[in-house]
Parts: structure tokens; sequence; C-alpha cells
């Protein structure tokens, strides 16, 4: 059990914490995949009561990680909008945190919500770029499709494993996994399911429960 | 009724209820209409039936004193399955008499016309009230009928029901106003009987489908001319229904196969074969335990446990289906503890001792779905529909917080603190009347009118143009083939082409080894009357009395049973304690049903694990459970009377719900018919997977922020009363209480606790924190990455040891006994439902 693990990966080092996002030291760079900001919204838009908060909780836990890492720059990797016509109040609770954060640069890397989304307003500043977006080792991308010279980090999957033990118990939660040429980011956002994930041999997976982190798989 | 009296009326299958029923319908309302005149007089009488299937049939009969006795009355149906022009030729003018199901009147009632077309009707018969009494069905019946009172005070309201053992209750939760109870006077005869397999020996592992008995099943259709075989689950009809015909392939075009997931025209067809005495036999689900009278039908034969009396007897009661004629039923036990229950069941019959049926208390789903109803149907104030609801036995005690709560509901989704201002499905206007302002939603409501939550299905069809459709199956079963993949379906062997719009397409295939659908069809728990009657008949074993054949021939399981550990009886309370390479052991046997035994299992673990955090994986079945966990714990020392008690029972069965995982899966149920999910418009192409997975995903965000949402309260409420049965609960600690508890430190699992231990479906139940069990998991998988445990180890290791006394039954002694691992070979399949 680790608050942070390290992950060696195409010649530089990723920090995997337990708020499901990864931290590039070298390159003073958040990573975050499919925060689905606006989910709650939209269904509450279709009629369906779900309760406030989660957009305010996501945020809450960007704040959290911006003020105990050194970051330049945060990159989304993909599904930052959950839905098309997203509403007015998940707009301004995402300017309001971009206004905190105003020297701080942002990119997107288009994933399949954000192009029934529609990219984010002009003035919350969020570069958008389509995938995969090159930069150093890593080909950073939304699909986690293979790259022929760039090792992918990606998202789009919420990757989940299933942790089972003795006395015939098992526990469902979200994780990473990374292999040769390809890292798998959980999903960011509060309000997301997860999709149970068979690792392939050798295979390295990290579980978190929000608060630690523990290697599960392709330890050594 | 002539008087206008209302009541219910009961009598035992085949005793000519309907037509009582109608005469004195036809005698009341009638007076003279000869049918000559020009106008059929306007809507009188309405009749409900739970079954779609049945409304045909009951119109059939309806219809033929009409003729007889030259009366001008209409009829009509109005079902899911009436076509378009049935609808506007009764939209133009309703029939006299309409039959209908719960469902369809609600659907009637959200129409603005609604007061207008029904206040006119005299008589609302509710037939097989029996069936809709114990479950939100019926409380939907109840809310309508208060809305027709409260356009005709006048109204009679008149009941049919089979045997229960709450009669008078049934009658008041019709009637709460009062009303009279006619019961038949004629009991039927009824012989209950068991074929017995020829010898124990390998009975016991044979699995829970029980196709070891086929030579006896298929010799008693022989005997029969038409004979009936219920199952308890579709899966098990299909097998048995493909084993029928592979024994006897001269049977095929005379045997049908019949259960809730096939296409509507071929339930049809078996239905009308079977009235018809074409067929001589059908192989079917609880989906022919009502209603159509098949009168040919000579035999029953009942795969399985029939899990409580009433069940059997509505069962039994389908042959022999006339006035006079005796109704026969064969048990055919699937494994030997259902030897005991058969026994049990003959024992119960003779004592008349049927289970009753208690009406849900104050389902709030079923009345923000109602509300949304009345809303459409015309406007509702609130204060008036409040005396209307309120006069409902259903909603008798509803407070005024409730009723606020779901006014606020179906106003702005939540309390009036956490609005949803998105949300809105009725709304008052400035004279306080409800209305829906919103056609969209208005659309949707119409769409989900109901209770019966199912999961989610794709139909299945024949590949082609013009593919003939076969039936349903659930779409997490399709979601597991690929293409090229056998499964078996509607008596047939199928290969799955292609997914495709929520449809599989399926040709037919040739070869072994095929897939059967698992349909998660809900599991009845053993009934009380039952149960006890189980554990007296193992309390007459301990005492050395193997009463009847049944009896004779458990004796050898039993006997190991008792030489390894003990037997349970009416004054004792057995629990078993092991130690595995899995964890630490507790089987207890209290014999309660599967449901209370769940409730129990957690009540006790919760209890446990209060002073020492712990998790536990709970495996259930009718006779006991097992609790199993992965760090020491002293049982001798845990199992004290406290453990037991009642006091605090419901504050610690709310703290082990939480703890648990019943409360999550029970909240699908009631999103969906509050409205919080919609399953989608029929024919539209997007999976309803998607909604349903997220309704784990919205319980727990509601759980996270707006944990005072009363669905949330319900869907605790519901695992309460109807997954944990907490009356029932509570009536069996206090049993316990008196029982003296019994432990045996066995060092393998006895033949009662082996099917415990290889259930797999299980649920876990934690006190710990997250992390303490991931680092413990984490610390499992290091070890188990050493080479140290083996999965399967234990399981094989319990296969063997059990079956090797039974082969040293028949051996007797002087061989020392082998080393279980190796020598013996006794195959076993694995046992899910019992052993």
């Amino acid at each position: 059990m680790k608050h942070v693990q390290a992950l060696s990966v195409a010649g530089t080092t990723l920090l995997l914490l337990p708020e499901k996002a990864a931290y590039w030291p070298e390159q003073k760079t958040l990573l975050v995949a499919d925060v689905h900001f606006g989910k709650a919204a939209a269904y509450r838009k279709l009629g369906q009561p779900v309760p406030r908060g989660t957009t305010a909780a996501n945020l809450q836990k960007l704040d959290r990680l911006l003020s105990t890492h050194d970051c330049r720059q945060i990159i989304f990797l993909g599904d930052f909008l959950h839905g098309p016509g997203s509403s007015a109040a998940t707009h301004k609770a995402i300017a309001a945190w971009r206004a905190c954060h105003s020297t701080l640069d942002c990119l997107l890397v288009r994933g399949n919500h954000d192009v029934s989304a529609g990219d984010p307003a002009p003035e919350l500043g969020i570069h958008v770029i389509d995938e995969p977006y090159l930069l150093g080792p890593f080909a950073l991308c939304h699909t986690p499709a293979r790259h022929a010279t760039h090792h992918v980090i990606a998202g789009h999957v919420h990757p989940a494993f299933r942790l089972s033990g003795r006395a015939k118990q098992s526990l469902t939660l979200p994780c990473f996994s990374s292999s040769a040429d390809l890292t798998l980011l959980p999903a960011f956002g509060g309000f997301t399911g997860g999709f149970v994930f068979n690792c392939a041999e050798g295979d390295q997976v990290f579980v978190t429960d929000e608060e630690s982190i523990w290697q599960v798989a392709g330890a050594g | 009724m002539a008087n206008g009296e209302s009541g219910l009326l009961h009598a035992t299958t085949g005793a000519g209820k309907t037509y009582a029923v109608w005469l004195a319908a036809l005698n009341a309302y009638a007076g003279a209409t000869p049918s000559k005149s020009k106008h059929a007089p306007p809507l009188t009488v309405l009749w409900l039936t739970p079954m779609r299937a049945l409304a045909a049939d009951t119109e059939r009969s309806l219809l033929a004193p009409l003729d007889d006795l030259d009366i001008g009355w209409t009829l009509g149906l109005r079902t899911g399955d009436t076509n378009s022009a049935e609808r506007a030729k009764q939209s133009r003018r309703l029939p006299t008499t309409l039959i209908t199901t719960p469902e369809s009147f609600s659907l009637q009632l959200t129409r603005p016309d609604a007061h207008e077309n029904f206040s006119g009707l005299k008589m609302v018969v509710v037939d097989e009230w029996h069936e809709l009494i114990g479950n939100k069905r019926g409380v939907q019946v109840q809310l309508a009928l208060a809305r027709l009172r409260q356009w005709n005070p006048e109204l009679t309201v008149w009941g049919l029901s089979a045997t229960l053992g709450n009669l008078q209750h049934a009658m008041e939760v019709l009637n709460p106003q009062g009303g009279r109870l006619v019961q038949g006077k004629t009991p039927k005869e009824l012989r209950v009987d068991t074929l017995l397999p020829p010898e124990i020996e390998r009975f016991p592992w044979a699995g829970h489908l029980g196709i070891s008995m086929l030579p006896q099943v298929v010799q008693e259709i022989e005997s029969s001319a038409t004979s009936l075989v219920f199952t308890n689950t579709r899966s098990q009809a299909e097998i048995w229904y493909q084993a029928i015909l592979e024994a006897r392939p001269d049977w095929a075009g005379l045997i049908a196969l019949h259960h809730g997931s096939l296409d509507r025209e071929v339930r049809e067809w078996v239905e009308l074969g079977l009235k018809e005495g074409r067929l001589k036999t059908v192989v079917c689900t609880s989906s022919l335990d009502l209603g159509v009278d098949f009168l040919p039908v000579e035999r029953v034969l009942q795969i399985g446990s029939p899990k409580g009396v009433a069940r059997l007897m509505q069962r039994a009661g389908r042959s022999g289906h006339a006035p006079g004629r005796p109704s026969r039923v064969s048990i055919v036990p699937t494994h030997s503890m259902e030897l005991v229950e058969a026994a049990a069941a003959q024992t119960a019959i003779a004592a008349r001792k049927v289970e009753g049926r208690m009406s849900p208390l104050k389902p709030l789903d079923v009345l923000v779905q109602h509300l949304v109803t009345v809303a459409l149907g015309g406007g509702f104030s609130a204060d008036e529909l409040l005396k209307e609801v309120r006069s409902c036995w259903a909603y008798a005690t509803l407070t005024d917080e409730e009723w606020a709560w779901a006014l606020a509901f179906v106003q702005n989704g939540g309390s009036s603190l956490q609005a949803y201002p998105d949300y809105r499905r009725a709304i008052p206007d400035e004279n306080g009347v409800w209305h829906v302002p919103d056609a969209h939603l208005a659309r949707r409501h119409r769409m989900s009118v109901g209770t019966i939550v199912s999961d989610s299905s794709m139909a299945v069809k024949f590949w082609g143009k013009g593919g003939k459709s076969l039936g349903s199956v659930e779409e997490s079963f399709i979601a597991r083939l690929k293409p090229g993949d056998h499964f078996l379906f509607g008596g047939r062997l199928l290969e799955l082409v292609r997914v495709q719009d929520m449809t599989a397409y399926v040709n037919r295939a040739k070869g072994k080894r095929p897939a059967v659908p698992r349909w998660n069809g809900g599991r009845m728990p053993l009934s009380t009357e039952l149960s006890d009657a189980m554990v007296a008949r193992l309390g007459e074993a301990s005492r050395g009395v193997f009463d009847g054949p049944e009896m004779q021939l458990v004796k050898p399981l039993l006997d190991i049973q008792l030489d390894w550990s003990a037997l349970p009886t009416e004054t004792t309370l057995l629990a078993e304690v092991m130690v595995s390479r899995e964890g630490w052991h507790l089987f207890l046997y209290p014999y309660a049903g599967r449901s209370v035994h769940l409730g129990l299992a957690s009540l006790i673990a919760w209890r446990v694990s209060k002073h020492q955090p712990n998790t536990f994986s709970i495996a259930v079945n009718d006779y006991g459970f097992e609790l199993l966990s992965a760090t020491e714990i002293d049982w001798e020392d845990k199992l004290n009377p406290r453990l037991f008690s009642i006091e605090h029972l419901l504050e610690d069965v709310l703290g082990s719900l939480n703890a648990g995982e019943l409360a999550k899966r029970r909240f699908r149920e009631i999103s969906r018919i509050s409205g919080l999910i919609f399953s989608g418009y029929p024919g539209s192409p997007k999976s309803t997977r998607q909604l349903q997975a997220s309704s784990s995903l919205f319980y727990e965000v509601f759980q996270k922020y707006d944990p005072g949402n009363l669905l949330l309260t319900q869907a605790q409420q519901e695992v309460l009363r109807q997954e944990l049965e907490v009356e029932r609960l509570e009536q069996t600690l206090l049993r316990l209480q008196r029982r003296q508890l019994q432990i045996q430190h066995i060092k393998r699992p006895t033949p009662f606790g082996f099917p415990l231990l290889v259930e797999r479906f299980r649920e876990n139940l934690t006190s710990e924190k997250l992390a303490d069990r991931i680092t413990r998991m984490v610390r499992d998988l290091e070890k188990a990455a050493g080479g140290e445990a083996d999965e399967d180890e234990l399981r094989e290791q319990a296969r063997f040891s059990m079956a090797e006394p039974i082969r040293s039954q028949s051996e007797k002694s002087g061989t020392r006994r082998p080393r279980p691992q190796r020598r013996t070979r006794i195959n076993m399949p694995r046992p899910r439902h019992g052993f």
C-alpha cells in the first residue's frame, strides 16, 4: 500500500496517483483521462434525477492534485465533456475553476464523447487537438490503439481490475495498467462506471481506493 | 351480489368460480337487454386478470352464457397484445365488459377522459387475486380500485382466489371498507406422491437437474394420456424437454415446452394443444401455474422442490381440472434432501398447513407512479387524492411526511432542500390541480406503467428475411456467446449468427454440448410451513424413525450426517465449525428458507464483526448458511445467545445491509418503477444495459450526495421485507433462542455442509476498511504467486472426502481407508442449488 506508485516506462518515470490520475515529473505534467464533466447534468436533462455535486467533487480533486504536484500543464486524455449541450451550471463551475488556474496550460486530446459534445468553449482556454499527441517518448491518446514508434498513454476503457483473495472474497477496483507499448489510465470522473479488464501476462496493474495505490500484477 | 355486496370468493381450482361470479353479475346488471337492441349497454363490468394469456381464455368463458341466455352485452379485451383497430374501436365506445390486466388498466387511467369512461362502471372482478395480493401489482390494483370507488361509491368488487393461509386478509385488502368471504364447500381430492430413485449411492451427486430420474419420468408420462411437467426454472425446463425428446424421439410433435421467455405465438399454440388434448406432455415453468383450464391433464410431475405447500397444491390443481375429479401430483426429487422435502410436503398437505400472503406495505415507488398516472388522467387535488390513497389497505398508515415527500418527488425529483430543477413530472396549477406539463414526459410515463421489472432481454429470431421470432433471452447471456456458438432455446439447438439492434439472429444447428441460457428469475425461498415439516421429519430421523419410502431411501445419507456431526431437530440448532485453507467456516442449519438465512447470516456476521472488523463471504440455501472468514474466529466463543437476540434487531439488520451488497441490487427495481431510470422505448436500438448498469452507479451517487432520499430508504425497507423477510427473521430468532445450540467441530464438510461450501453465488459483508481488505488480498495474491495455494484444491478435497465414505458404506470396513486425493474416482457434476 502506497500513496503514490512510480512507474518506469519508455525511459522516463510516471507517478501513478490514487486520485486516478498520473503525474509526469520530467514534463511537470498532470495526465487525466475520462472526466466526463456534466454527465450527471445530462441525465438530469433527460428527466432522470441525479444528485448535484459530482462536478464540484471532480474539480476539487483536480485542485488538490495541482496543489500537491508542481504542474506546468494538464493534459486531458479525452472525454472531457460527457455530452452535447452541457448545462450552464456545469460550464460556470469549470470556468471558475479555470480562472483560479489561469497560468496553467490546458490541453485536451479529443475523445469519442468530445466529438459529439463539441470542443469546450474557447473562453476556457483549453487547447484541443486530435490523437495522437506526441510528447517525449509518449503518444498521448484517448483510445488505446498501438503506435508505431511511441509508447501510448490512453483512457477510454475505464479499466477496472477484479481482485480476489482467500475465503472466496473479491473486489472490483479502478486500475492503471502498463505493458511494453501501452499504459491505460482509469477514468478520473466520479460518476463513471468501470470495465473489468483482463490483463495479459507481464502487464503491470495497479488498483486504487482513491486514497492508496497497490500493485497487483507484474511486480518486479 | 344482487344486493350490491362486495367480497372474495374462494374455491379450489376447477370448482367453477368464474361462472359463479359471472352469472351473478349478469343476474344483477343485465336485466332485460335483448341482443336485438341497437346499442349494447355501456361499460358495466371490468374483469382484471393477472396474465395476458388468460385474458383470451376468460373472454371465451364469459362469452358462452351471453349467447346461451341471449344477453346483448359486448365483450372486449384490452392487454398489451390488443391490436390498434380494437384499441381505436374501444376509444370510440367501450364494451359492456372489459377484460384487462392491472398494467393495461392503469394505462387507461392515464387518459384524460378516464373519469368519463369509467364512472358508469358497476362491478370489478379481480381474477386470481392470490397471485396479486402479495406483490406490487396487487398494490397497483388497490390504487386503481380506490380511484374507481371515488367515481362510483356503489361499485362492487369481487375477488377470486385459490387456497391461501390468510383468506380474511386477502378479502380485507381487496375490500378495505368491508365485504363477504365466500368459501367453496367441497374440498378437492389431492393425491401427492414421490418418484423414488432406484438407489441413493450415486444420487446425491447428480446435480440439481435430476436428469438421473429421466427413465421414471418418461415412464410416468407414458402411463398418462396428458401430463404437465413443472420445473422451477426456465433453464431446467429447456434441459428436461431436450432430455425427454432424446429418450423418446417418437414423441416429437407430441411433447412441447412452455415458459415465459418463449414467443407468444409459440405459447398460445402449446396452450391450445393442451386444451384440445393433442399433446402428451408439456414441460413448463410457473408460466402455466395460473388460469387457463386444461381439462385433459390427468397428471402433474413436479421436478425438484415445490418450495411451498400452496404452490404444490396450485400445480397439483392443474390436473383433474373439473369438479369432482381428483388432482394428482408426483414430486421428482433432484437431490436426496428433496426426498425429505417430499415426505414433509405430504404431511403438511395432510394437515392443511398452507402459506398465507401479505400485501406489501406503503411501497412509495408505486405511489409515485400512481401520482403521475392520476395527474395525466385528468389531474388531481392533493387533499382529495390523499384521502383516496389512504383508503387503500397498503397506504392506510401513510404519514403526512411520506405523502409530502411523494408529491415533492414528482414535482422536482427530490426533497425540497435538494431540488432537481431540470426534472419536473407533475406540477400543480393555480387552482391546486396537478397536471403533467411536458408531453415528452407524459409519453415516457405511459411507456413505463407497471411494476414488473425484468432483466434486459434480447429478441431471438431466425436469420434471414422475415425470420420467425422465437422469444427472448437475457442480454447478459447472449453477451457471453460468440457467433458460431451453440445454445438451447425453445427446445431447439441454435447457432448464434449475429447480434444486431437488440436481436440475436440464429440458425438451426447440429452437434452437441450447447450452452443453456440462465434466466435470473427470482428464487423462491422454502416456506415456513414446508421447512417446519422437514425439521419434524429430521427430528424423527434423529430418534431412529424413518417413516415412509422417501425417508427409508435417504437414510444412508442421514446416517453419515449423524455419524460425522448431528441432525437438526425441533429442539436443537446445529452448528458445524471447520478450518480449511480457505479460512474459518461456520455452517448453521436453521431451516428457515434462503431469504431468512441471508438475513440471519448477515446479522450474525455483522454482530460478530462489530467488535472485530472482518469480512465474511456468505453462502445460503434453503436449509442453512455458511459464513467464511479469511481470519481466525473462535466460533465456540462467539456463538452465544446474545447473537440471536431480537434486541436492536432492525438497527443491526440495517447496519448489516449497509455493509453488504443487497440494497444496491434492490435499488434497480425501485428506481425503475418510480421512473428514476427509464428502460427505453420498445424497439429503440439503444441497449438498456447502459441504464441498468448505471443503477448501481446511481445508487452510489445518491448515497454520497443525497442520502436522505426516500427511495434509498425504500430500497432498504424492501430488502428488509422481501429479500430478508424481516418479520420471519424475527420469528426465526425467537424460535432459535428456544433451541439448544449444538456445535460440532468437523474435519471435512458433511452432507449438509458440502452444498454450501461449493455454492458459487455469494454475498460479501464487511466492516473492514477497504484499504485493509485490499492489502490482505494483495498479500494473498503474493502468497499464491509463490505457489502456495491451489484454488480448486479444497474443492477437490471436499469432493473426494465426501465421496469416499459413501463407497465405504457398500464396501464395509476391512480395507484401510485410502488417501482420498488420488484413489477414489466418483464423478460429481458441480452442484449449484443443492447436492
